[in-house]
């Protein structure tokens, strides 16, 4: 059994001897199917009190017809009133699988035959807020004791070095056995070092 | 008509050369005698540093220092020269600037570095390691050492160098023109890499990056083994290149590999987010 045919039977409840002898041998499938495990349990735990602002109703509705997973209703006086009561119902199981599919996408990003699926899912960013790790504080601080002006750069450069270290990380984690993530990730370890080095070079000045 | 103009402008170079001195540059002038394949070492903050291949056992530095905020410490111990451009308290970028026009003997081993000059080596046979921040570096003409350069954001600039070759960059462009060697390694983050040249010396062409785009022009008689891969940018190849097997899927337009000629040289480009093109140069 491969990792596409255990991705088949990903989903069914007891796995067959064969199905457990590829888990055995396969980090990246066990790895999936824990992921999956989580966000079952997570799914279950879900409150009514706990139900989003209708904007993200609304985008989910619009998502799910996109994915033609729902159609318009042909009664238009009761489909909202459909939806509201569907959704209600639906949304906990349809939530987890939306989430597993997002997660089977990024753990075989590069599939055959679905690589504009794959592009236009990773090309979608989320905003994130960039943790500073004490030893990178520490840096800030030293440069920035010295040379308030360039405090700003620095910090785009960390930045800089920090996302190339955590997409060459995933890279890897997508494919442990290829050694050209492998390198990339040597060459992201050695940028933030070298930004390191020249920081504290700097730090000679009055 | 003639006398007066050359007057003229005499009168004008002196007024401001004055003016300059007056403002309180100074000028130093070092010599230095050394043997063979000496080690020369200049770290200034800021401001230029020009070294250039000179008379043999000898090194002449010529350091203009803009004003009285900061000073030169020299050292000579056997083969050795340290120059470091002091910075005394007060100093920032403008009153710290030194500019350095230095010559060296052609096998010397050059270290060099500034934070906002441009640092300029040329006509060298020695290693030639250089660090910077924000100046655009450039190196030409050498051939037969080392050259390491690490940069922050300036511009670095190869041109007919020969040897071991590696630039590390985070924003700064890396640009390559007749450049080979056994080993060329490129290393940057988002800055561009574009390289020109045959990729000859049975050589391994190494150029990477997380975001920047990566630009390499071959003629159509380089010997050439190929891998490029882009996790989210666009690949592209001008070449009808020889198939060859990859350790990963090399999809069209994120990935390809292949081989040219009798593939006596190694060429990988990878690439995080930027795009790759492997260009076929135009005669």
């Amino acid at each position: 059994m491969n990792c596409v045919e255990f991705e088949r039977v990903l989903l069914e409840g007891e796995h067959s001897p064969e199905q457990r002898a590829h888990l055995d041998s396969c980090s990246a499938c066990a790895n999936l199917l824990a992921d999956f495990t989580l966000i079952s349990s997570q799914a279950k735990l879900l409150l009514a009190a706990d139900e989003p602002s209708p904007a993200v109703w609304n985008a989910l509705e619009s998502r799910l017809r996109s994915e033609g997973l729902i159609r318009p209703a042909e009664a238009s006086p009761s489909r909202r009133d459909f939806f509201w009561r569907w959704r209600t119902a639906w949304l906990v199981p349809v939530a987890a699988v939306l989430a597993m599919v997002a997660v089977v996408r990024l753990h075989h990003p590069a599939s055959a035959g679905d690589n504009a699926a794959v592009a236009k899912q990773i090309k979608v960013k989320a905003p994130v807020t960039v943790a500073v790790s004490s030893d990178d504080q520490q840096l800030l601080n030293t440069v920035n004791s010295h040379r308030p002006a360039q405090r700003a750069r620095y910090r785009a450069d960390l930045d800089d070095a920090n996302a190339f270290i955590r997409d060459a990380e995933q890279a890897v984690k997508s494919d442990p056995n290829d050694v050209y993530r492998q390198q990339m990730l040597i060459n992201a370890y050695e940028q933030k070092e070298m930004l390191y080095d020249l920081a504290v070079d700097h730090v000679s000045e009055p | 008509m003639r006398a007066p103009n050359c007057a003229a402008k005499l009168v004008s170079v002196l007024a401001i050369t004055g003016l300059a001195f007056a403002a309180g540059e100074s000028r130093k002038d070092l010599h230095f005698k050394v043997g063979k394949h000496p080690t020369v070492s200049i770290n200034n903050p800021y401001g230029p540093v020009v070294v250039k291949a000179g008379a043999n056992r000898e090194v002449v530095v010529t350091a203009i220092l803009h004003s009285d905020r900061v000073e030169l410490d020299q050292s000579k111990s056997h083969n050795r020269i340290d120059i470091v451009s002091h910075l005394l308290a007060g100093a920032d970028r403008k009153t710290g600037i030194v500019e350095y026009e230095v010559q060296v003997p052609r096998d010397a081993n050059v270290t060099l570095h500034s934070d906002t000059g441009r640092i300029h080596a040329e006509k060298l046979q020695g290693d030639v390691m250089v660090a910077g921040n924000e100046g655009p570096i450039d190196v030409m003409d050498c051939a037969g050492g080392h050259v390491h350069v690490r940069t922050l954001n300036g511009s670095v600039t190869l041109s007919n160098v020969h040897g071991h070759i590696e630039v590390m960059s985070m924003g700064g462009d890396v640009f390559m023109n007749q450049v080979s060697g056994t080993l060329v390694l490129v290393n940057s983050n988002s800055g561009r890499i574009k390289y020109a040249g045959d990729f000859g010396d049975d050589g391994e062409y190494d150029f990477t990056s997380h975001t920047g785009d990566i630009e390499a022009t071959a003629p159509a008689f380089a010997s050439i083994e190929v891998l490029a891969r882009s996790d989210q940018g666009r690949v592209d190849s001008d070449f009808s290149l020889e198939p060859k097997h990859t350790p990963f899927l090399a999809s069209a337009g994120s990935a390809f590999a292949g081989t040219l000629g009798k593939a006596a040289s190694s060429v990988k480009l990878f690439s995080f987010s930027g795009k790759i093109h492997l260009k076929k140069r135009q005669n």
